[in-house]
């Protein structure tokens, strides 16, 4: 329902940057997509205004997709899994423009798995948030590509026997040329990472490990509470540095956070299109 | 940067509490009181105390608080009037429809 | 000899263009010309028999006018980047064939709900499944309509020939932007590879994208005007309307209303009238001896060009058969076949499928003419034999 008055106060970037007729959002209380919106907004008005004016949000299906239909800006809430071949068009068609895309960890790793493998081979210039919160919760709590072992969801009535990706590794090997790995804890350098994925040329991709109080909460954590998460996170994060003098069974069960990987050597794949279509048609310009 | 007050949006709260957990200096306190949306606000208990960190700010998922100081008003202030534009957009949709009817349905 | 004097009428009346250049040119060559000339500038596919060759003309022609050409991961990406581009402010096709189409239904119905023009070439092969892949077939007349899921309606139209094939290219483009709407034209294999005599003509009418006339703050994106079904501006992304491309349902600003019942029947409704309130403009078929037909012969695509050397020799054996080949198939023009249904005593429908469209006719025609189906399968196209004994049959 929108709003036909607008709320009796909201935070001044809210006003500045989203739709206040559309809110209160509708994550649940203690949401980590409130965060990571926020951050996406910082980053963008700390990067100047003129970017908030080329920038494009595309997103996903589940709770992820509704991250920027809130912003006051051209966005695409798209199908499940379909946001990274419709921000490839869009990007290969308007290269001026700052197309970001946020997806959860279901969206890009399981339904849009071969889509995401596929951008990152090409080094599209995009900036992807994935934001991880290790389960599918818009449907209520089931098993993803994310949860950690022995988990009891929805769909794993008997524990999680499925292994789970690394999105970092995945994205390594397929191609990508900028990837950082922050919590909703890790606000400021979460703000900077996604700064620097915006102004990195390539296939930049921001994993954010997101609490989800209501599902994750209940079946990954234990504790529905916000703040019991944030406390986890803060407890369970491992620098990158840090991570490489540990051994397999002391990184178990551990967030290792940091910015992993930024590459130069890969050229843009718009950038190519366009050098093609300039030389079919004949200018050397 | 001295702060003013610290504003709470009773519409945009939906009461984690999370700027309350944020606080390094203890300002915030949850009330007693629950609102008309049925939710225990956060208040601040011990405006004198804060520091202007913002972490609340940070933390908070529902852009429903915001330390105000200063500055902080003057731009809240300018911004209003850029806000409403949209809202008007919304009035003169309802306007048409109520105007002519939904005509596409005939 | 009158009915053939009007036939010919007919075909020379609709090809006599101000400026011409007569070619030989095989069916996807024709399309992939009249896509470029409608102002396609995107195009992206994924390589499936019998479509492929439309994507390999595409990738060689389009950057030489300054378009796009990307082959995709799967159909799922190329339908959805056809989304993207067509909001980035470019025409956007692809093509595809049976599996293909089936992959690109989701897409289809996002492209419909908000509202994206486009067009794709859907070159139909024998299902289901992979089906025989290098043999014709119209089985998917009934998938572009009625495969996505929800409620929503959509264009189509059928090619017969090649010079069709030029010409429905570009009405394929003009629809999609006039209505707003994904518009899929139906090919088959047989036409796609075939060769035949080609009019191309310069003076055809291209509709361009309305840009929009107003502020960001005072333009609707899906309000169409009052007493209008369509929203014909669009704004491109990036250019400052801040628009909403909604999978979910929304309202006519674009907002997501997932929980209204009264808005969602309202944006329903507007997809769907948009296109069934406009069928009087938007249906076209061609008549071929009709004015003394006591049989009809209702074809589209391939077996029309049977139909027609069917007719010929039904009026030799003193049976007065007319042809109407339907140009567009969806929205189905229900008037013109009770119209004729009761001007003529059967209707004769030969298909290349199982019977799909001959439904719609014997629903349409309300009982009011006998209708019989000719189908035929697994990748024969009718001989005029085959029509002439269903002719035969009811003119008995």
């Amino acid at each position: 329902m929108v709003r036909r008055s607008p709320p009796d106060f909201a935070h001044y970037l809210a006003k500045k940057y989203m739709r206040t007729e559309m809110l209160p959002t509708a994550f649940c209380p203690g949401c980590g997509l409130g965060i990571i919106e926020r951050a996406i907004i910082m980053a963008i008005d700390e990067l100047g205004k003129d970017l908030w004016e080329r920038t494009v949000f595309v997103s996903g299906i589940g709770c992820s997709g509704w991250i920027p239909v809130y912003f006051k800006c051209d966005v695409l809430h798209t199908l499940h899994g379909r946001a990274l071949p419709i921000a490839t068009a869009i990007k290969v068609c308007r290269p001026e423009l700052n197309v970001v895309v946020t997806m959860g960890d279901g969206d890009s790793m399981a339904i849009g798995g071969n889509h995401l493998i596929h951008a990152a081979r090409r080094n599209i210039d995009l900036t992807v948030v994935v934001a991880n919160n290790m389960l599918y919760s818009l449907t209520g709590g089931q098993v993803a590509p994310t949860t950690p072992q022995n988990v009891y969801t929805n769909t794993t009535p008997y524990g999680n026997f499925e292994p789970n990706f690394n999105l970092m590794e995945l994205m390594k090997a397929a191609g990508a040329t900028y990837f950082a790995r922050w919590t909703t804890w890790h606000f400021v350098q979460l703000k900077n990472s996604i700064k620097k994925a915006m102004e990195h040329r390539g296939f930049a991709v921001v994993e954010v490990v997101s609490q989800c109080p209501t599902y994750a909460g209940r079946y990954i954590l234990g504790k529905p509470d916000p703040r019991d998460f944030m406390e986890w996170f803060k407890e369970n994060s491992v620098p990158v540095e840090k991570s490489k003098e540990m051994s397999e069974e002391e990184l178990q069960g551990k967030i290792v956070v940091g910015e992993f990987f930024k590459r130069s050597d890969r050229r843009e794949f718009a950038e190519k299109v366009h050098t093609l279509i300039r030389a079919a048609r004949g200018d050397s310009g | 940067m001295r702060v003013k007050e610290i504003k709470i949006s009773e519409d945009l709260c939906k009461g984690c509490y999370l700027c309350v957990w944020a606080c390094p200096r203890e300002v915030l306190k949850i009330s007693k009181e629950r609102n008309r949306r049925g939710i225990r606000p956060p208040f601040p208990a011990h405006l004198d105390k804060c520091i202007v960190c913002r972490l609340c700010e940070y933390r908070c998922p529902d852009f429903a608080i915001q330390v105000i100081t200063d500055e902080d008003e003057r731009m809240l202030e300018g911004i209003r009037s850029e806000e409403l534009r949209w809202y008007d957009r919304i009035r003169r949709r309802d306007e048409l429809l109520e105007k002519h009817g939904v005509w596409w349905l005939r | 000899m009158y009915f053939l004097a009007s036939c010919l009428v007919r075909i020379l009346g609709r090809s006599f263009p101000l400026k011409k250049e007569k070619k030989l040119m095989i069916g996807y060559d024709a399309v992939t010309d009249a896509a470029i000339l409608a102002g396609c500038r995107f195009f992206a596919g994924y390589p499936i028999t019998p479509a492929t060759e439309i994507a390999e003309r595409m990738a060689e022609k389009l950057p030489k006018s300054g378009g796009i050409f990307l082959q995709m991961e799967d159909e799922l990406a190329s339908i959805n980047s056809l989304i993207g581009a067509s909001w980035a402010g470019f025409k956007a096709m692809t093509a595809t064939s049976g599996p293909g189409l089936s992959l690109m239904m989701e897409g289809l119905g996002y492209a419909v709900l908000s509202e994206t023009p486009m067009v794709i070439v859907d070159v139909q092969r024998v299902g289901p499944s992979t089906g025989m892949v290098t043999y014709p077939s119209q089985g998917d007349v009934c998938q572009v309509r009625w495969g996505s899921h929800g409620d929503y309606s959509i264009i189509a139209i059928a090619p017969a020939s090649v010079q069709d094939s030029f010409d429905y290219t570009i009405m394929a483009f003009n629809y999609a932007e006039l209505y707003r709407t994904p518009v899929i034209l139906l090919m088959d294999e047989v036409i796609a590879h075939l060769r035949e005599p080609l009019i191309v003509r310069e003076d055809v009418e291209i509709v361009k994208r309305k840009r929009p006339s107003m502020p960001p703050e005072e333009f609707m994106p899906f309000m169409p005007k009052p007493g209008e079904y369509v929203q014909r501006e669009m704004p491109a992304l990036g250019e400052g309307y801040k628009v909403i491309v909604e999978s979910t349902m929304h309202d006519e600003l674009g907002y997501r209303e997932s929980e209204s019942h009264e808005v969602g029947s309202r944006t329903i409704a507007r997809l769907w009238n948009k296109i069934e309130k406009n069928v009087e403009k938007i249906a076209k078929e061609e008549f071929y001896f009709m004015e003394d037909a006591e049989i009809a012969v209702v074809s589209y695509g391939c077996p029309f060009r049977s139909a027609i050397n069917a007719a010929k020799t039904a009026r030799k054996e003193g049976i007065n058969v007319g042809v109407v080949k339907m140009i567009t198939i969806w929205p189905f023009h229900d008037s013109m076949i009770e119209k004729l249904a009761e001007k003529v005593k059967a209707i004769v429908v030969p298909e290349m499928n199982m019977s799909k469209i001959v439904r719609e006719v014997a629903r349409a025609a309300k009982g009011k003419a006998k209708v019989l189906g000719v189908p035929k399968l697994a990748g024969q196209m009718h001989t005029p034999e085959d029509i002439l004994v269903a002719i035969r049959s009811v003119a008995r």
